[in-house]
């Protein structure tokens, strides 16, 4: 029963957040405005490898065929990380401060947590649509478009490969969400800090526009243990554009870090929660 | 009745709004640090991850260099996006707007001291950017002229902050939209302006991408100061971009005092001036 609460529960939270997020234009609308960001941002640094082929600064053609597709796979699927973080980050200031509705779902039975969960979603939803459109377009601007020849099939994917880690990487950076939301519960100054530091540090050190070995060898390790890292391995696995051989020890590493952001991000959001109650936290205004 | 204002009146007014603005803007920016941390920090994080592509594809530390400069300007269009184009969504979302609508005062004053603290507090924040780069990416500049990179810097700015006086004066009915407008206008544009590109106007980049990157004042001054500062022009070559720039301003200034006697004058007919959770 209170499993089906719960799914309940997050399914109506899902229904709000997905009309707040898409009723203020028409769908057409929506959708472009879904696919313009990340194809911007895939087209920024697929320029940039372009005009790194025109001055011939590396090998061969082949090296940036090849580049481009693992830089295009990587990106587009960064889109999910976009999405949840910037979404979960705001959400609190939102509710809280705007719609002053935070207080209302706190003290609605059982309600914070699907709540979360359901709004959530909504980013991850978002973040699908924008990678199977940025793929889609990818393909049909540098290979239709352009004839550049990119090794990408998409319809090659393999996806038993493919559903397993991008399940395990959306429940990973759900739970670093939560703890984004936790911190926004009991601040209010880090509101529109939050969701771009962490985006920012990923796309720096999870290796989605460049191989992690690039990095300076004392971050690295840090590299080591985030889930962004493996997740981007093991999806440019499944498309084939990096030797099969270790799937098996990213998804292991990607069910690991997914374990332990979960854990982490479920107790930190607990803690956050006790100390809103305590400190009356629930219905403060920030905004005057 | 009251009495009429003389114009002398009306100017010293009106100038010590856009001040009472900036000081809010200077004030309200800079009295928490985490912010300013952050957004010297945040950009880094973007730039360093461009640097370390463009040496994974071989180009030369001048790439590097040109990164910095777009993502110190992109702060600049961020300030521009969410505290100049939005601003009036806020402050009618928190209530402020019907306040600054019936003040005595001109709403470009308004507008004006905005752009004014805004332009000054990101000068800042660009700079730590800039110099924090330099410090950890070790690229090349050439600061043979600094006073042309100034005087393009200065009028790069008064060109982009006239554009967000126009954004602001279309943004000023938006609901949700203006949220949504400002987000998508992020990285499109820093995709035109050639932000991250050691040079927009290159060969290699479609002529379509170039006109449409032009559209966009801090394109052109990006380009302008990237020629000065890193591949050592001179003012000789750049003289189009400096007649393009005040051609920019000349143009987007009445249109941004139009739009906004326009719109406001639309909110009042529609009763959506202090309209909220739209």
């Amino acid at each position: 029963m209170a499993v089906a609460d719960f799914v309940k529960s997050a399914g109506e939270s899902f229904r709000v957040g997905w009309k707040i997020e898409s009723n203020w234009t028409d769908p057409v609308l929506f959708a472009t405005y879904q696919v313009i960001r990340p194809l911007a941002s895939l087209l920024i640094v697929a320029f940039i490898v372009i005009i790194g082929a025109s001055v011939g600064a590396a090998a061969n053609s082949a090296f940036y065929t090849q580049y481009l597709a693992w830089l295009i796979v990587g990106n587009a699927f960064y889109a999910f990380v976009l999405q949840i973080m910037l979404g979960m980050a705001i959400l609190v200031h939102v509710d809280r401060t705007r719609y002053e509705v935070l207080k209302n779902i706190y003290i609605s039975p059982g309600t914070l947590h699907p709540y979360v969960i359901g709004r959530g979603l909504v980013s991850v939803v978002n973040g699908a649509v924008s990678v199977v459109l940025t793929l889609l377009f990818s393909v049909a601007i540098f290979n239709g478009l352009l004839h550049m020849n990119i090794p990408l099939n998409l319809l090659g994917v393999n996806l038993l490969m493919l559903i397993p880690v991008v399940i395990l990487g959306i429940i990973s950076l759900l739970a670093i969400g939560y703890m984004l939301c936790a911190v926004n519960i009991v601040s209010n100054r880090m509101e529109f800090i939050l969701g771009d530091s962490v985006s920012g540090i990923f796309f720096l050190l999870g290796g989605v526009i460049f191989p992690v070995a690039l990095l300076p060898w004392y971050v690295q390790p840090i590299s080591n243990v985030l889930p962004i890292t493996y997740l981007l391995n093991a999806v440019r696995e499944s498309f084939g554009l990096l030797p099969t051989g270790s799937y098996m020890s990213d998804l292991a590493y990607l069910g690991l870090t997914t374990l332990v952001t979960l854990i982490v991000g479920i107790t930190v959001f607990r803690l956050a929660e006790q100390r809103a109650k305590k400190l009356g936290l629930f219905d403060r205004k920030s905004e005057y | 009745m009251l009495p009429k204002a003389t114009p002398r009146e009306e100017l010293l007014i009106n100038l010590r709004a856009a001040y009472a603005r900036m000081w809010v803007r200077l004030r309200g920016s800079n009295r928490e640090v985490t912010g300013l941390v952050a957004e010297i920090g945040l950009p880094i994080l973007t730039i360093g991850a461009y640097v370390i592509l463009y040496r994974a594809i071989g180009l030369p530390p001048t790439a590097g260099a040109a990164v910095i400069i777009g993502g110190a300007m992109i702060a600049f269009w961020t300030n521009v996006l969410w505290n100049m184009s939005s601003q009036w969504f806020w402050e009618r979302e928190s209530g402020n707007l019907e306040m600054y609508l019936v003040a005595p005062v001109s709403r470009m004053s308004v507008l004006l001291g905005m752009a004014m603290g805004g332009s000054v507090n990101t000068s800042i924040r660009a700079l730590g950017i800039v110099l924090l780069g330099i410090f950890v990416f070790q690229v090349p500049f050439q600061l043979a002229d600094p006073l042309s990179i100034g005087l393009v810097f200065v009028l790069t700015l008064v060109a982009l902050y006239t554009m967000g006086m126009l954004f602001a004066s279309i943004f000023m009915l938006y609901g949700r939209e203006a949220w949504n407008t400002a987000n998508l206008l992020q990285e499109p544009v820093y995709f035109l302006s050639g932000a991250y590109f050691p040079r927009i106007y290159a060969p290699v980049v479609p002529f379509a991408l170039q006109v449409a990157g032009s559209l966009i004042p801090m394109t052109i001054g990006l380009d302008a100061i990237r020629r000065l500062a890193i591949y050592g022009e001179s003012i000789a070559t750049i003289w189009p971009h400096i007649l393009a720039l005040i051609a920019c301003t000349l143009i987007l200034f009445p249109l941004a005092r139009r739009a906004l006697n326009y719109m406001e004058s639309l909110g009042k007919k529609e009763g959506r001036l202090t309209l909220r959770w739209q």
